[in-house]
């Protein structure tokens, strides 16, 4: 029909435009409303989760009240029967490369996971990057997988300094010009991890190398229970022996050790910045190896005094951190990293052991 | 919309000239209301459009249906995912709560922490400091600093008092105020009790021969409560002494504006009149000097050098004594131990392993120790030695003594004077009985005086001519008579003078006014005058 001059009128209701125009607007209402709801901090629901916060700014805003928490230090025990103490444990690994091996080897921790916390460090460079991948997607794996497997919480750091080697290979690694510089930077990420995420309520806390691969499945209640402040087991290597041909180990940390009047002599002519290594035939400081005192298998609970320790495995009192005891990233007493740590645990009047017979399995490259 | 052309074709009244249309062409009314033109409406709508439609509500009615349930179960993750395409990881985030990922190169501590929201965790170790407490936390409500990017820590260790209590009271408090902007982030309490046999009082507090064992349990204590608070999202840590008494409330801005690893204020403590006003107080931050070092090297491992102690003469500069009131606040000054009253330090430096020794550090313990490692590490650690807070005064026990016998002097003067008040008192009352005694005399005096002039007026109202000449003839004898008197005496006076006055003595009949050089102006006037009056007589 032929209208007269006016405005021009859709006669017709355009329904999809309606539609769409609907479920916009509950899409935007939706987000709206989703951020609202999700304000509350889920740390709330559950008091007994350590004081982990995310790390957006977003999470603490002018107007909150967060509660005042109390923590009775007092009420946190470490005894020899930690799983019927419910004791926290809190596994600290500074991490340069993933190994599926150690991943696996941890899950299979038959200490309850809802008492371990994990704590992790990597570099920030490419291999950092790498890790970090691997690592989170073995943890998300985890975290959404059965209950019992799920850990209790997870923490993952990245280092804010450079690490001073660009070869993590082996060879490179244990140059002995390079291990002062490795060995500080490695201290720096053992303290960086261990004061962050030390919680209020750790009882325990075990260092684990993330290249190893395999240990007993009971290796915390075992090391426990002798009650130490710190505890090594002697780690070592399994290869296959190239002249038989069969499956075979060898000793891999020799930084757990008795120290002898020769390391002594050697300290005392040294500088002030100088540090003694051990495993290298240019210094023989002739100390006792605790990986040369395997025995046999059956002598499991043999306890060794040691003066320096190493790393690789190694099960501490949270007070012996508490009171300060740290991995020196300088040389002290010409000590450093793990070694130095247990000078310094020392001086603060801990004293640490090894298990000679008691094997924890390097990975090998 | 023009009349179409083809319509007027169709019609067969067409003719030239459009009788029934206006004259610019436009149709009448019904000129052109030709039926098989019309729109004709449709009985009904297309079944294909009707399923459309059906479809189209339908669609809408479970869309709506689907956000409505959302909203009703917020925590159905997987219709959220279906819903944002999986553009949204909320599903991660409900199952893997216990995951955290921090980038430690994010908190490295700048000058200007307060405009990148930076957090501080402001750690305070508390042992029997009730009487502290409303001190400390005036501060806490005056900090400039956001205080919602400031997080609190506490330790409570062998407290007998009621600090806990008071503690929690007040943190419980500040969180409730009413001003939205006063409330502080995490705020933790950790209690852990060390057994300490060390008392807290001020005298067994600084004792020399206490302080080594002293100070191990008091870095203990620190290290405690670093370890258990310290979080990877913390950018500064900032330590803090319950007594202290002022200190500027910008002072977190203040210090951290200078960018330093470790930096501290100086601190000095106000003190009574009677000593002085003011003095250092924090002798623990110093530089090193070649004296300590040697000294240092002397002493056993587990010896413990004390800062302000005359038993350790490490003759080291001392920020405390370089303070200059008028000095530029923001100096800075290296140094090698620090005091603990108030250091503010990025929290990389505890995070890389520094922390105060509970053991014998190159001979230190402590905040000194603390200062000695973070140099050790190649850390700044820096002093300023005119910006100053001020440390609460608490006399020692010397002090306390000195006080008490001020107080004793105190009072013993004021019973002296209360004593003299009422001696002059006393003696007023006596004086005041005689001077009424005198009044009473001289009154009665007075009247009999007024009684005898009344008589002799009378009497000499009749021969007043006469005797008005007679009077004054009187008193000229009267004075001449004077005169003599005095100058005998003054003449027994120059015997003892001779021997110096020779020479006066010749003219001294002449002249009277010298010679009574030694006694008053009036009797020399008088003198004078009687000579005047000698000579007119």
């Amino acid at each position: 029909m032929a209208r007269p001059m006016g405005p021009v009128r859709l006669r017709r209701t355009n329904y999809l435009t309606l539609a769409i125009g609907a479920v916009l607007c509950l899409f935007i209402l939706y987000f709206l409303l989703q951020s609202g709801s999700d304000a509350p901090n889920p740390t709330s629901q559950n008091p007994n989760r350590p004081p982990i916060r995310k790390p957006t700014s977003k999470s603490s805003l002018i107007g909150e009240r967060p509660p005042v928490r109390r923590f009775n230090l007092n009420n946190v025990t470490i005894t020899t029967d930690p799983i019927g103490n419910r004791e926290a444990v809190l596994i600290l690994t500074p991490m340069a490369r993933f190994y599926q091996e150690y991943w696996d080897n941890l899950l299979k921790l038959n200490y309850p996971h809802e008492l371990i916390s994990l704590g992790f460090i990597l570099p920030k460079n490419k291999e950092g990057n790498a890790a970090t991948t691997a690592l989170q997607a073995q943890i998300t794996k985890t975290q959404k997988g059965p209950l019992k497997d799920r850990f209790r919480s997870i923490v993952i750091e990245r280092q804010d300094f450079d690490p001073p080697l660009v070869s993590q290979d082996e060879a490179e690694r244990h140059k002995m010009e390079n291990q002062k510089a490795r060995r500080a930077s490695m201290s720096r990420a053992r303290n960086s991890l261990l004061f962050t995420a030390l919680g209020v309520d750790t009882s325990w806390v075990l260092w684990l190398d993330s290249d190893i691969v395999e240990t007993p499945p009971t290796l915390i209640q075992d090391l426990a229970a002798h009650d130490k402040a710190l505890i090594v087991p002697n780690c070592y290597q399994r290869y296959t022996d190239p002249d038989t041909g069969k499956p075979a180990e060898r000793p891999y940390d020799f930084n757990s050790w008795q120290d002898s009047q020769t390391a002594q002599q050697i300290a005392t002519k040294m500088g002030p910045d100088d540090i003694l290594l051990e495993g290298y035939s240019e210094m023989a400081t002739y100390r006792a190896l605790m990986a040369y005192m395997a025995e046999s298998e059956d002598k499991k609970d043999l306890e060794v005094n040691l003066d320096g320790v190493g790393g690789t495995a190694l099960l501490v009192k949270a007070d012996v951190h508490r009171d300060g005891a740290m991995f020196p990233p300088f040389p002290f007493y010409h000590l450093i990293e793990t070694e130095g740590f247990a000078k310094m645990a020392k001086r603060l009047g801990w004293q640490a052991v090894g298990l000679p017979n008691y094997k924890v399995y390097h990975y090998n490259e | 919309m023009l009349p179409s052309y083809s319509s007027s074709t169709t019609s067969k009244m067409s003719s030239r000239h459009h009788h029934a249309a206006y004259a610019n062409g436009y149709p009448r009314g019904n000129t052109f209301d030709i039926s098989p033109h019309r729109f004709q409406p449709r009985a009904s709508t297309p079944a294909h459009r009707r399923r459309k439609n059906l479809l189209m509500r339908l669609g809408i009615t479970l869309i709506v249906v689907v956000l409505f349930g959302l909203f009703v179960w917020p925590g159905n993750a997987s219709m959220t995912s279906i819903f944002s395409l999986g553009l949204i990881g909320v599903s991660d985030d409900v199952l893997m709560d216990t995951v955290r990922y921090y980038d430690l190169s994010n908190v490295q501590g700048t000058a200007r922490g307060w405009e990148r929201e930076e957090r501080i965790l402001l750690c305070v170790p508390l042992r029997d400091a009730e009487q502290h407490l409303p001190m400390m936390f005036s501060h806490l409500r005056n900090f400039t600093y956001p205080h919602h990017l400031i997080d609190l820590a506490f330790l409570v260790s062998d407290s007998k008092d009621r600090t806990l209590e008071l503690l929690v009271e007040k943190l419980e408090e500040l969180q409730a105020h009413e001003d939205p902007k006063q409330p502080y982030g995490e705020i933790s309490i950790i209690e852990k009790d060390f057994g300490q046999k060390v008392n807290q009082d001020v005298e067994s507090r600084h004792g020399f021969a206490a302080q080594a064992s002293r100070r191990k349990l008091m870095a203990q204590a620190r290290n405690w409560l670093l370890s258990a608070t310290l979080r990877p999202y913390h950018s500064w840590v900032y330590w803090r002494d319950v007594d202290v008494e002022t200190a500027p409330f910008t002072i977190l801005e203040d210090l951290m504006r200078h960018n330093k690893d470790v930096i501290v204020p100086n601190v000095w403590r106000p003190l009574p009149d009677w000593l002085g006003g003011e003095q250092p107080y924090d002798l623990n931050s110093w530089q090193e000097s070649e004296t300590a070092l040697a000294l240092a090297d002397t002493l056993d491992e587990d010896a413990v050098i004390v800062e302000g102690y005359a038993e350790y003469a490490t003759w080291r500069p001392h920020l405390a004594y370089l303070r200059d009131p008028y000095g530029d606040p923001d100096m800075e000054m290296e140094i090698d131990g620090v005091g603990g009253v108030s250091i503010l330090a990025k929290a990389r430096v505890f995070r890389s392993g520094v922390h105060f020794p509970a053991f014998s550090f190159e001979k230190h313990a402590e905040t000194e120790g603390f200062g000695k490692m973070a140099k050790r590490m190649q850390f700044s650690v820096v002093g300023l030695p005119h910006y100053t807070i001020w440390h609460l005064y608490e006399p020692s026990v010397d002090d306390i003594r000195h006080m008490e016998e001020m107080e004793q002097e105190r009072l013993a003067k004021e019973a002296f004077e209360k004593e003299a008040e009422e001696r002059a008192k006393k003696i007023k009352d006596a004086f005041d009985d005689t001077n009424s005694q005198w009044e009473q005399d001289k009154s009665e005096i007075q009247n009999l005086a007024k009684e005898a002039s009344k008589e002799q007026k009378s009497s000499s109202k009749k021969e007043s001519k006469a005797d008005s000449k007679k009077a004054s003839s009187e008193d000229e004898e009267d004075d001449s008579t004077e005169i003599s008197d005095r100058k005998s005496s003054r003449g027994s006076k120059k015997v003892k003078n001779q021997e110096l006055e020779d020479e006066e003595e010749v003219d001294a009949s002449q002249d009277t006014r010298k010679g009574s050089s030694g006694d008053s102006d009036k009797a020399s006037d008088k003198s004078r005058k009687n000579n005047q009056v000698k000579a007119e007589s």
